[in-house]
């Protein structure tokens, strides 16, 4: 043993050596490096001479990496996507394939991720794909990579992506939040949303989940709300693009995008026409804005706008509280608006609502968007079963006013109200009125009241 | 003179080796050749006897050490820069992986391996006079051990990072009125944050290596002082054991037999200090029962090292360390559990905070602490201390079969699941 002592402690040095080369070839070969090599392969094919042909092949490996603080992430991942700015590489094969269409969405001022999900630090496919366990943004599906503008253009329509604009209206009509909060408002009953687009972003299983709540998440206490396959793949991009993430302020300042179609949302908003003509057709009180629109550039236009008495003295026209978006989707709106558009626009105006109807309708919204609907009907029909409550149905609101004064129904709606049950044998009912005063303000509840009241009186009426 | 002779000689300071003074001084000078004495008795070196567990808790330390300077080049102690940093280490920096998984698993098996060498120099009674206070200064590296390791613990910044010591420091905040006190001033605040993050780092890098280094020069002067490595002396045939002296002890321990004086051998300061040295183990065994350091010792330490380094680096070329998300204060995961070794501690808490989290540990360890004072017995011999085996091993089961229910049957909300069920919608 003795005699044999240095032959072992030899061979135990030959094991760490072999060791830690081992470790050095893993750490020296990692897969970004072959890829490399592949896309100067690639390069070279195209190279005239044979001098730059063993230029581009002789070129360094180096990770390459886009540092983005506005977005708060590095992403890495033109490391191996080496084409993604190179029209040659149009037919390329991945990892190197052109990203067509890509401008203004560059990736040095925006990297991969923000739009694709997947893990920007990471220099191998795996990892990089997000396909790996505690990481929670993998890769994006390609159909549902288009939500992510919601990421940043959080506001009006995206051109191309109508989904986003869809889902949030749906989100806002159907009483989503009555069970869910988004952004600090809404109920509890459902996993607050605010952050559904940062953390487990599984679109598929959000799609059946609009499709079947409990298809894929059982007992779960969503009911089915039979939407169309639209509508829910609009929900799921919807979904996708919620994120309280802090985006700096050269990506939050484009929240909405100055589209032509969004000018004339806020034209019809801001009630340009009630002073304004285009083509001649509308109000003369102020010039015809097709005109203006023709014999000023978009920056006059933008400061007229912000401050109508700088270039007019004594202008009539009041300061809108604008932003730069929203100045430059009007200006967009006016320079491609026509007789015909401001024709349809008169044509749909309404009456200018008085605050007593404008109370109503804000009623009417907060019933619909906080869920009142779910239980109580669109029509406020009620009906929906409820065993061993009385009547065996959640009651209808239609005749609130003859059981209840309106201070009544706004303590109900305040603090909840358990139905009393038909016989005290059997289990209590299932559904109950929820206390609302955390969820909705006094005002708020006030005009659902209001709201109730106006279609008592139209009955009453009659 | 010649100056860059003078400087040689400054450096090295023997004469040149053509001369026997040269060759001598080249042993008698040389630090590495008095970390031990000239020569070991040949009983010390045998592998069964220790297992060289101390050793080997000594080499992983060094690997700690040396790959955690390696990591610091890397490392910000900042929140979220921190989580950033283990990305960057996983996926940039070269050998980086490696160096986070070899600190990793190094400090887990240090974990081990310092509880396993208690449990060899408890059931080999190495404890006992004149050994007790290097028992104690054992039982101190073992709770820095732990320390270290729960502080280097947060410093990835993940969820695993995060939750782990969010339990843990709460678990310590269960004393009574120091608890909430200590908690906060380990974390520079109520919860874990970038404070706490901060003075982990400091603890991990600074403050507990310094202390641990130099309660481990202690610990091995004790042991060199004290009669070097444990040996099993009972097992010594009778003519030898009798020669064993134990010279200055109480008569009452003198188990091993006394030898006439003019045998004796001291190392105290004689001519200096009259009076013989308390607690001095002499050995008056034959020079055949000896053998030198160099190569013997030498070689068989080298080998536990490189042992040691071996399986380190086989595990961490194959195994990689744990990295979760980035921490999040928002979301619990259910359930949040401590890091292993603390899971038995855990468990207990779930049953009583105040029992199981404050008063069991602080006795379990003031009562390991006094075991070679409350522990009368002279005797080495495994034959003669039952009842004591018996309790030790009652200890080390208990703290065992905890930290297994704690680490494997626990699930959501710390209710019993076994490891082969799976919950279905746990995340």
């Amino acid at each position: 043993m003795e005699r044999r002592l240095p032959q072992f402690f030899f061979a135990l040095s030959m094991i760490v050596l072999a060791l830690m080369l081992g470790a050095i070839w893993q750490a020296a070969s990692p897969a970004w490096k072959t890829y490399q090599q592949e896309f100067h392969r690639l390069e070279a094919v195209g190279e005239p001479n044979a001098a730059a042909k063993s230029d581009v092949l002789n070129a360094a490996l180096v990770i390459k990496q886009d540092l983005l603080p506005g977005l708060q992430r590095v992403d890495r991942c033109t490391t191996c996507h080496l084409g993604v700015e190179d029209p040659t590489m149009k037919n390329a094969p991945q990892p190197f394939t052109f990203h067509a269409n890509l401008a203004p969405h560059i990736p040095a001022k925006f990297g991969c991720t923000v739009c694709h999900g997947g893990q920007g630090l990471a220099t191998d496919q795996q990892n990089a794909h997000g396909q790996v366990p505690f990481w929670q943004e993998p890769l994006l599906p390609r159909e549902y990579i288009r939500a992510s503008c919601g990421r940043c253009h959080k506001e009006g329509e995206v051109p191309g992506v109508p989904e986003l604009a869809d889902g949030r209206r749906l989100f806002e009509t159907q009483g989503c939040r009555g069970c869910h909060k988004l952004n600090g408002v809404g109920g509890t009953i459902g996993p607050d949303l605010t952050e559904e687009g940062a953390i487990r972003r599984f679109p598929e299983w959000l799609e059946r989940h609009f499709l079947d709540p409990n298809a894929v998440s059982r007992n779960s206490p969503m009911p089915n709300f039979h939407f169309t396959k639209e509508q829910a793949r609009a929900l799921t991009f919807y979904m996708l693009s919620l994120t309280s993430e802090q985006m700096g302020t050269y990506y939050s300042s484009v929240r909405l995008i100055p589209s032509a179609s969004y000018g004339r949302e806020l034209f019809v908003e801001k009630n340009c026409i009630a002073c304004h003509s285009i083509g001649g057709v509308g109000a003369k009180n102020g010039p015809d804005l097709a005109q203006v629109a023709k014999q000023h550039s978009p920056g006059w236009l933008d400061e007229q706008l912000v401050n109508p008495q700088l270039i007019y003295p004594g202008s009539t026209m009041p300061a809108y509280d604008l932003e730069t978006n929203a100045r430059k989707a009007i200006i967009t709106f006016m320079a491609s608006a026509t007789a015909e558009d401001a024709q349809s626009i008169l044509s749909q105006r309404t009456k200018p609502l008085t605050p007593q109807d404008a109370a109503i309708e804000a009623g009417k919204q907060s019933f619909a968007r906080f869920g009142c609907v779910g239980c109580h009907g669109l029509q406020l029909q009620g009906g929906v079963p409820n065993p061993n409550s009385q009547g065996g149905e959640v009651p209808s609101l239609l005749h609130a006013s003859d059981d209840y004064t309106k201070e009544e129904v706004v303590k109900i709606i305040q603090n909840g109200k358990v139905p009393p049950v038909e016989n005290t044998a059997r289990p209590a009912a299932p559904l109950y009125m929820p206390p609302w005063k955390s969820v909705l303000t006094d005002e708020d509840i006030h005009r659902i009241a209001d709201y109730l009241w106006s279609l008592q009186k139209k009955k009453d009426a009659w | 003179m010649n100056p860059l002779r003078d400087a040689w000689q400054s450096i090295v300071r023997r004469d040149p080796l053509s001369t026997d003074k040269g060759k001598s001084e080249l042993v008698f000078l040389n630090v590495w050749l008095h970390i031990h004495p000239a020569k070991v008795k040949k009983e010390n070196l045998k592998v069964k006897h220790t297992f060289y567990l101390g050793f080997i808790t000594f080499f992983l330390f060094l690997v700690l050490v040396t790959s955690g300077v390696a990591l610091m080049f890397y490392y910000r102690p900042d929140a979220p820069q921190a989580y950033q940093d283990m990305k960057d280490l996983q996926f940039v920096v070269y050998l980086g992986s490696f160096l986070r998984n070899m600190h990793r698993w190094a400090a887990h098996g240090m974990v081990i391996c310092v509880f396993l060498h208690m449990c060899r120099v408890f059931y080999t009674g190495s404890y006992k006079r004149p050994r007790q206070f290097n028992w104690v200064i054992g039982v101190v590296l073992f709770l820095l051990t732990l320390g270290l390791s729960f502080t280097g613990y947060l410093l990835p910044w993940d969820q695993l990072a995060f939750w782990a010591i969010t339990v843990g420091t709460n678990i310590g905040s269960y004393a009574p009125l120091v608890g909430a006190r200590i908690r906060e001033l380990l974390l520079g605040g109520h919860t874990v944050g970038e404070s706490a993050l901060l003075r982990f780092y400091v603890l991990h890098v600074a403050v507990l290596p310094v202390l641990m280094t130099l309660l481990t020069m202690v610990h091995f002067w004790r042991v060199r002082k004290d009669g070097g490595l444990s040996r099993p002396v009972w097992k010594l045939k009778e003519e030898k054991s009798a020669q064993l002296v134990t010279i200055g002890a109480p008569v009452a321990s003198a188990a091993l037999a006394a030898v006439p004086a003019s045998k004796d051998k001291t190392y105290g300061l004689m001519e200096v200090v009259t009076g013989k040295p308390i607690f001095e183990t002499v050995s008056m065994e034959e020079e055949e029962d000896t053998v030198f350091s160099y190569p013997y010792a030498f070689f068989r330490e080298g080998i536990a090292l490189l042992v040691t380094v071996t399986t380190v680096m086989a595990v961490s070329l194959f195994w990689k360390a744990p990295l979760e998300e980035l921490a999040n204060p928002a979301k619990t995961p259910n359930p949040a559990k401590a890091p292993w070794y603390f899971l038995g501690l855990q468990e207990l808490v779930s049953h009583s905070a105040l029992l199981g989290g404050v008063i069991v540990p602080t006795l379990a360890v003031l009562a390991l602490i006094a075991i070679p004072y409350i522990d009368s017995n002279p005797s080495r011999r495994p034959a003669d201390r039952k009842w004591a085996i018996r309790a030790f091993t009652l200890f080390v089961v208990v703290n065992v079969v905890l930290i297994i229910v704690g680490t494997f049957f626990r699930g959501p909300g710390w209710a019993m699941v076994p490891p082969w069920v799976h919950i279905t919608g746990a995340e």
